[in-house]
C-alpha cells in the first residue's frame, strides 16, 4: 500500500493548532480543524450549529487575522474544514494523518485518544503536538494498533515561519510510519526534522528553556539588567534580535512557566534541576497575568509618550515596576562589532573582560555543559541537539557549535579552572584527540558521537545540497561558481546581504562560458543564513551613488549596458538557467529572478523591484522581464485593448515597490508563473533546483528566440499621466516620485509608440538605460539613494 | 416658439452600487422600466412617443450599442420610438430632457421623452477602458481629473470646512430618511431587479424581485459617526464618503409633449419647462458650474433666484453644493433645496441624476403646491447646467 495524507485533522484550534492547520492546507492537505463545544451554551444555542463550532470559527478567525499572516495564501484555506468533537468527531474516521494539539492536560488527551482509538481507520497516523508530556502516559492503555501508529509532531510557533519539526518515537511506533513522516515533514511541510526522545520538553524546550532560567539567577548575581542581558545575548552571540527576554515576552511568559514547572516536576535526577525553579519576582510577573505580548507587557512593556511617541519600558524585578530601557554598551559588544563572522564575534564576546563578557562566558559555558550532559537522555546524537536550537530558536548555532566556536580545549581549560564539572563524554572525546565537535572532509561534514565515540557523517536527504561541501569551479570575491555535479552548476553571490555589485555582474558571462562548454544548465542560488534571509537584497547603490556623485554618467550607462548584456546572456544562454530565491528578494535580485528560464521560489521569498524608494528605476531589464512573463501567459488572440487590465498590475508593482509577500503572493502578481516552482523546504532548495535543471535538460530545452516586445505605448501614458495628476492632488505622491512613476511608465510602455506595436529589445534596453541615467543625473535621485543608504528607509520628496 | 410641457416624470430607486438592491440588475433592464413606466402611469399610447434621449455618463460595455435605442424597444414601445444616447456626464439625464424639450419647441416632435440611466455596479465611474489622450494628458491632466479631488479643491479654495460638510451630509440623511418614512417619494416605480443566488447546493439560479425604495437612506447616520470617516480622496482632506454622493445604480424619465398633443391625447401638463442653461468653469473645480449656470438659465428666462420656491441641487459633494449655495445667497433658504434629501442620501448615478431630480422636483411641485422649480447639476470636466420650470 502507498502511504499518503490527502486528509488530515488537527485537533485544537489555538494559534498552534490553527498554524498546523494552515500549514498543511497551504501544502494542499484536506485539513479537518476540531475543537469543543462550548461549555456555557443557552439550550437555544445547543441546537445552533453556529453556536456549537464558536471557538473552532474563533480559532479559525484569529488565524486569517494572525499578523505576521500564519496562511501564505488566504485562498488555500478552503482546504480546510472546520467542526467540533462531538457533531464531526466521527468524520475522522476519514482522516490519514490526525493531530492532537489540545490543551496541555494529560487526562483530556488520554480520553481523546482513547474515542480516537475506537474510529481510526487502521492506516491512520495519530500524534500529539504535546511540548513536553510524555507520550508512555498519554497513549496507556490504548490497543496495540493505536500505539503502532501513534507518535509526537512538536511544531514550534508559529508554525508557518519556525523551521524546527520534533518528531518524538512512540516506544511502539512502526519503522515505516516514523519515515513517512519525516519524508512528509521535510518536503511537503518544508521543516527541518530533529529526532528527539520521549523525554520531557524533548529537545528544543528543554534545552531552551535551560537557557532562559539559568540566566536569572546568574544575572541577578552579576548585576545584569534585562536590556544588558539582551544587549550581549543577541546577534552578537549568534542570537536572534529577540535575544533573551524579547523572545520570552513573544514565546509567552506562561508558556515559559509552564515549561519550567513541567521539567522541575519531572526531572527529579536533572542535575540542573534547581535552576527550574524560578525566581519569586518572575512568579509574581506570573500572578500578574503579565505574560508578555500577548497581554502587552512582560519583560518589556511598550508605551506612548505624551507626545505620541513609541517608548520601550523594560521591568524593574527589585522593584516590580517598568522604568525606560536603556541601550547599554560594553567593550566586548564593541569587540563583536568589530569582528567579521558569528563565530569571531562569540569568541570576541565570552573572552572579554568586562562583566558583560564575564556573564556571557558563564552563561555559554554552563548551556555547553548542560547541553553535553543530555546525551544520550534526551538525543543520541549533538546534531539533533544544535539543529533544535538553530531551527527552533533561531540561533546561529547550538550549543555544540557554539562550544566549536569558542575552542573546546581552551574554553575546557577555563572551566576546569573555574571549578566547573566537565561532562564525561567531553573528557573523553578530548582525550580521544578530538577537538572539536564537528568537522567537514573533502565535502562531508562529520560529528562526534559523544555516545559511542568517534566521528560520523552527518546524514542529509538527496537534495539537501550544501554549497559548501561543493567544489567551487571560479570565484571572485563576490561570486562562485559552484559544481554541483552531473553538468550542473551552480551561481552563488557571496556579497553583504548578496546585493548584486560591478563584480557580480562581470562574473556572469565568465560562469556563462563556463557552463556552456562543460555543462548542461546552471543554477542560481546561494545559502546564506538567517530568517527570512537574503537571496539578494538589491543592487549596490554606493557603487553607482559616488559615480554620479562624481558626474561620471558615461560609466553608469556603460555599466547598465553590461548589466543589460548579462541578464539577456543568462535568458538566451543556450543551456537553462533556473534561480533559487527565498527570503529578500529585492531590486537586482528580483531581476535576476526574472532574466533565469525558470524560478525555483521557497515559500518565503519576499521579492519585487523597489527601485523607486531609492530614487531608482529597475534598471537590469526586470520590468521587461515580467511583462513578458505575464503576455506569455495571455493568449494572443487577446486584443491589444484588453491589455491594460494586464499591464496596470504589472506597472504597479514597480511603481508602488510592491513585494510579493511569499511565493503564492508573487504567483498573485505575475512574478511566479505558471513553470516557476514553489518550494516549502529551503534546505533541498538548490538539490532541487537541480532536478529542475536536469528536467529541462531532459524535456529537450531549447533557449528563447529573440522576439520583438509587444507595448501598450502612448495610451499607457494617457492613463498614467492622468491618474498622476489625481494622486499628486489627493497628496499620495511627492514630487520626484511622480517623476520617477512616469519614467517606469514610459520605459515599460515601450515609450512614444502606438499601442500594439512590437518594439525591438534594443529599443527598450536604450530606453530603460537612458531613463536609469537620467534619474541618476537628478539632485534628488542622488538625495534618495544616499538616504536610503544611510537609513534603510526611503526618502519621499 | 411653442411652448413644452412635462406630462410624466418618474424614477426607479437608486440603489447602491455593488453592495445595493441593483448590483446585479443590467442597466437596459432599469431603463427600460422607467420608460415603460413613465407612459404606463399616465396611461400613455406607446406608439405616439417619437423619440427617447437618454442621458448616460460611461456608455460604454453594458451601457453602450446606443443604450435608450435597445431600452426602448425592450420597454415595449413600438419600432416607430427612436432612441439616442446623449453624454453630458453628471447632467446627462437634464440634457436629455432639455434636448427633447427644443425638439418640441421647434415644432420638431410632439411627445418625447429624456431620460437618464447609470448602473455604477455594472459599468465602473472613469469606465472600463479609460484612455486620455497621451500628450494632452501630459500638458492639461486636469481635464481628467478625479472628483473627489475637485470637491478636495472647492473645499479648500473657499473654505468649506470639515464639519459644514458634514453637517449638510447629515441633514441630507436626516431629510430623506424623513421622506422616506413618510413615503413621500411618489415619483419612484416599483421596479424589478435581478440577483443571482446560491442555493443550497451551492449552485447559482437566478432571481428577481421588486425593490420600491431608496437603498442608501440611513436614518441612524450621525454627526458623530460622520465626523469618523476617512477623507476619500487626499491625504488629510475633508472630503469623506459620509460627505459625498452615494455611488448608485438607476434610471428615470420624463415624457415631454406640445400643447396640441397634451389637448389632442387629453394629457395632464404637470409642469411647463421655462429655460435651460449650460455654463462651463475650471475643470480642477467642476462643482462651481451652478454658480454660473444658475444665474446664466435666471436672465435667460427673465427671472431672479428669488422666485424659485423649490431647488433640486444636485450633492455631488457636500462642498461644492455649499459653496453655490454660499456664492448663490440661499444660506437662509436652505428649506427649498433639496427638500427630500440628497444625493449623499439618496444617491448619484451620474448620468441618471438629471433625469431622476426632475421627477422628484416635478412630484414636489405639486406635493408642496408650489410654482417655479429649478434643478441644478454640476458637471467633470468643468460645467454646471440648470433648467426651470413651473408648475401647471
Amino acid at each position: 500500500m502507498t502511504r499518503r495524507i490527502d486528509k488530515a485533522a488537527v485537533i485544537g484550534s489555538g494559534i498552534m493548532g490553527g498554524g498546523i492547520a494552515a500549514l498543511l492546507a497551504d501544502a494542499g492537505v484536506e485539513t479537518l480543524l476540531l475543537d469543543i463545544v462550548p461549555f456555557n451554551l443557552t439550550d437555544e444555542e445547543k441546537k445552533d450549529p453556529k453556536a456549537r463550532n464558536r471557538i473552532v470559527q474563533t480559532g479559525f478567525d484569529n488565524l486569517m487575522k494572525a499578523k505576521p499572516a500564519l496562511v501564505m495564501d488566504k485562498a488555500n484555506t478552503a482546504r480546510i474544514k472546520l467542526g467540533n468533537l462531538e457533531d464531526d468527531f466521527k468524520k475522522l474516521a476519514d482522516c490519514d494523518l490526525i493531530i492532537e494539539v489540545v490543551v496541555e492536560n494529560l487526562k483530556i488527551k488520554q480520553e481523546l485518544f482513547g474515542k480516537i482509538d475506537k474510529i481510526r481507520k487502521p492506516t491512520a497516523i495519530i500524534t500529539t503536538n504535546t511540548s513536553g508530556l510524555p507520550l508512555q502516559e498519554i497513549s496507556k492503555g490504548l490497543s496495540k494498533e493505536f500505539k503502532a501508529h501513534f507518535m509526537g509532531t512538536h511544531f514550534f510557533n508559529p508554525v508557518r515561519y519556525m523551521h524546527l519539526l520534533e518528531l518524538i518515537p512512540g516506544a511502539e511506533t512502526k519503522k515505516e510510519i516514523l519515515e513517512f513522516l519525516a519524508d512528509f515533514g521535510e518536503k511537503r511541510l518544508g521543516k527541518g526534522i530533529v529526532w528527539a526522545k520521549d523525554t520531557p520538553n524533548f529537545i528544543g524546550n528543554r534545552i531552551g528553556v535551560y537557557s532562559i532560567v539559568d540566566i536569572l539567577p546568574t544575572m541577578k548575581e552579576m548585576g545584569m539588567s534585562f536590556t544588558e542581558v539582551d544587549a550581549v545575548f543577541g546577534p552578537a552571540m549568534g542570537r536572534p534580535k529577540t535575544a533573551v527576554f524579547k523572545l520570552s515576552d513573544m514565546v509567552g511568559l506562561d508558556t515559559l512557566d509552564h515549561l519550567a514547572v513541567n521539567s522541575y516536576e519531572l526531572l527529579p535526577k536533572d542535575e540542573r534541576r534547581e535552576a527550574y525553579k524560578v525566581p519569586d519576582w518572575f512568579k509574581k510577573m506570573i500572578e500578574n497575568k503579565w505574560f508578555g505580548d500577548k497581554t502587552k507587557q512582560g519583560f518589556y512593556k511598550k508605551e506612548r509618550s505624551p507626545e505620541g511617541k513609541r517608548v520601550t519600558l523594560v521591568l524593574n524585578p527589585d522593584t516590580m515596576e517598568y522604568v525606560p530601557a536603556d541601550k547599554p554598551s560594553f567593550p566586548c559588544l564593541d569587540a563583536a562589532k568589530a569582528a567579521k563572522s558569528v563565530p569571531e564575534k562569540i569568541k570576541a564576546i565570552v573572552y572579554g573582560d568586562d562583566k558583560a563578557a564575564k556573564f556571557a562566558w558563564k552563561v555559554t559555558a554552563a548551556g555547553c555543559i548542560y547541553a553535553a550532559n543530555r546525551v544520550p537522555e534526551i538525543a543520541d546524537s549533538i546534531v539533533d541537539i544544535d539543529n533544535a536550537m538553530v531551527w527552533g530558536y533561531n540561533n546561529e548555532f547550538g550549543p555544540f557549535g557554539t562550544w566549536d566556536a569558542i575552542g573546546v580545549e581552551k574554553s575546557v581549560k577555563r572551566m576546569e579552572k573555574e571549578g566547573m564539572k566537565i561532562p564525561k563524554n567531553v573528557q573523553k572525546m578530548l582525550d580521544s584527540g578530538a577537538k572539536s565537535f564537528y568537522k567537514s572532509e573533502k565535502g562531508k561534514d562529520y560529528y562526534y558521537d559523544l555516545v559511542k565515540g568517534g566521528y560520523k557523517e552527518i546524514k542529509r536527504s538527496e537534495s539537501a545540497i550544501l554549497l559548501k561541501n561543493c567544489k567551487e569551479i571560479k570565484s571572485n570575491a563576490s561570486a562562485s561558481l559552484i559544481d554541483l555535479g552531473d553538468g550542473v552548476f551552480n551561481f552563488e553571490f557571496h556579497t553583504k546581504m548578496n546585493a548584486i555589485n560591478g563584480e557580480i555582474v562581470d562574473f556572469i558571462p565568465t560562469a556563462l562560458e563556463y557552463v556552456s562548454k562543460n555543462g548542461i544548465g546552471l543554477v542560481i542560488g546561494n545559502q546564506a543564513g538567517g530568517m527570512p534571509g537574503a537571496f539578494s537584497a538589491g543592487g549596490d547603490l554606493a557603487f553607482m551613488g559616488s559615480l554620479a556623485k562624481d558626474g561620471k554618467f558615461t560609466v553608469i550607462n556603460d555599466f547598465i549596458a553590461k548589466v543589460h548584456d548579462s541578464i539577456q546572456a543568462l535568458r538566451y544562454a543556450n543551456f537553462p538557467v533556473v534561480a533559487a530565491p527565498y527570503g529578500m528578494t529585492l531590486g537586482g535580485g528580483c531581476e535576476v529572478c526574472l532574466g533565469s528560464d525558470r524560478i525555483l521560489a521557497h515559500t518565503e521569498t519576499y521579492m519585487g523591484m523597489v527601485e523607486i524608494g531609492a530614487g531608482l528605476l529597475p534598471g537590469g531589464l526586470g520590468m521587461l522581464n515580467l511583462w513578458r512573463k505575464v503576455l506569455a501567459n495571455i493568449p494572443s488572440s487577446i486584443k491589444i485593448t484588453d491589455l491594460g487590465g494586464f499591464f496596470l498590475p504589472c506597472f504597479m508593482a514597480v511603481a508602488q515597490a510592491q513585494v510579493g509577500m511569499g511565493a503564492f503572493d508573487l504567483k498573485k502578481k505575475g512574478f511566479l508563473g505558471p513553470n516557476d516552482r514553489i518550494i516549502f523546504n529551503r534546505d533541498l532548495q538548490i538539490g532541487e533546483a537541480k532536478k529542475e535543471v536536469q528536467k529541462m535538460v531532459d524535456e529537450g530545452y531549447a533557449p528563447p528566440k529573440h522576439d520583438p516586445i509587444l507595448v501598450m505605448g502612448q495610451e499607457v501614458h494617457g492613463m498614467v499621466w492622468a491618474e498622476m495628476n489625481n494622486m499628486k492632488g489627493g497628496g499620495y505622491i511627492t514630487p520626484h516620485m511622480e517623476f520617477i512613476a512616469k519614467k517606469i511608465a514610459f520605459v515599460m510602455s515601450g515609450g512614444d509608440i502606438i499601442q500594439g506595436t512590437m518594439i525591438p529589445e534594443e529599443q527598450w534596453m536604450r530606453q530603460e538605460r537612458e531613463a536609469f541615467v537620467e534619474l541618476w543625473k537628478t539632485e534628488n535621485t542622488q538625495k534618495m539613494a544616499a538616504h536610503i543608504l544611510a537609513t534603510g528607509k526611503p526618502l519621499m520628496i | 416658439m411653442r411652448e413644452a410641457y412635462i406630462v410624466s416624470a418618474v424614477r426607479t430607486p437608486g440603489c447602491r452600487r455593488g453592495k445595493g438592491a441593483f448590483n446585479q440588475t443590467r442597466p437596459e433592464d432599469l431603463l427600460a422600466q422607467a420608460l415603460a413606466g413613465a407612459a404606463d402611469r399616465i396611461n400613455l399610447d406607446k406608439a405616439l412617443v417619437e423619440d427617447v434621449m437618454t442621458g448616460c455618463a460611461f456608455p460604454e460595455a453594458e451601457q453602450g450599442i446606443n443604450l435608450s435605442r435597445i431600452a426602448v424597444l425592450m420597454a415595449g414601445y413600438p419600432i416607430t420610438t427612436c432612441g439616442a444616447t446623449v453624454n453630458r456626464f453628471c447632467s446627462s439625464g437634464l440634457e436629455g430632457i432639455a434636448l427633447e424639450a427644443m425638439k418640441i419647441k421647434a415644432g420638431w416632435a410632439e411627445i418625447a421623452m429624456g431620460a437618464g440611466c447609470e448602473s455604477m455596479s455594472i459599468v465602473p465611474m472613469g469606465g472600463n477602458l479609460p484612455r486620455p489622450h497621451p500628450d494632452w494628458a501630459k500638458k492639461n491632466p486636469d481635464v481628467y481629473i478625479s472628483m473627489g479631488i475637485t470637491a478636495e479643491n472647492v473645499a479648500s479654495r473657499y473654505n468649506i470646512s470639515r464639519e459644514d460638510q458634514d453637517k449638510f451630509g447629515y441633514e441630507s440623511q436626516m431629510k430623506a430618511s424623513k421622506a422616506q418614512k413618510e413615503k413621500l417619494y411618489t415619483e419612484i416605480i416599483p421596479t424589478t431587479a435581478t440577483r443571482f443566488v446560491m442555493q443550497a447546493d451551492g449552485t447559482y439560479k437566478k432571481e428577481t424581485f421588486v425593490q420600491d425604495f431608496d437603498d442608501g437612506v440611513r436614518a441612524d447616520t450621525s454627526l458623530e459617526g460622520l465626523g469618523k470617516l476617512r477623507p476619500a480622496f487626499k491625504a488629510g482632506g475633508s472630503v469623506t464618503a459620509g460627505n459625498s454622493s452615494q455611488t448608485t445604480d438607476g434610471a428615470a424619465a420624463t415624457i415631454v409633449a406640445s400643447e396640441d398633443a397634451c389637448k389632442k391625447y387629453n394629457l395632464k401638463p404637470l409642469a411647463r419647462i421655462v429655460a435651460y442653461a449650460v455654463a462651463g468653469c475650471e475643470p480642477d473645480e467642476m462643482g462651481v458650474g451652478p454658480k454660473y449656470a444658475i444665474p446664466k438659465v435666471l436672465q435667460l428666462a427673465g427671472m431672479t433666484l428669488d422666485q424659485m420656491d423649490l431647488i433640486e441641487l444636485n450633492e455631488a459633494f457636500a462642498s461644492q453644493s455649499l459653496h453655490c449655495i454660499r456664492e448663490l445667497k440661499l444660506t437662509d433658504r436652505m428649506d427649498i433645496i433639496n427638500v427630500h434629501g440628497g444625493a449623499c442620501a439618496l444617491g448619484h448615478p451620474l448620468g441618471c441624476t438629471g433625469a431622476k431630480l426632475m421627477a422628484t422636483l416635478v412630484a414636489n411641485l405639486h406635493r408642496y403646491n408650489k410654482k417655479f422649480g429649478l434643478e441644478s447639476m454640476c458637471i467633470g470636466g468643468g460645467m454646471g447646467a440648470a433648467m426651470i420650470i413651473e408648475k401647471m
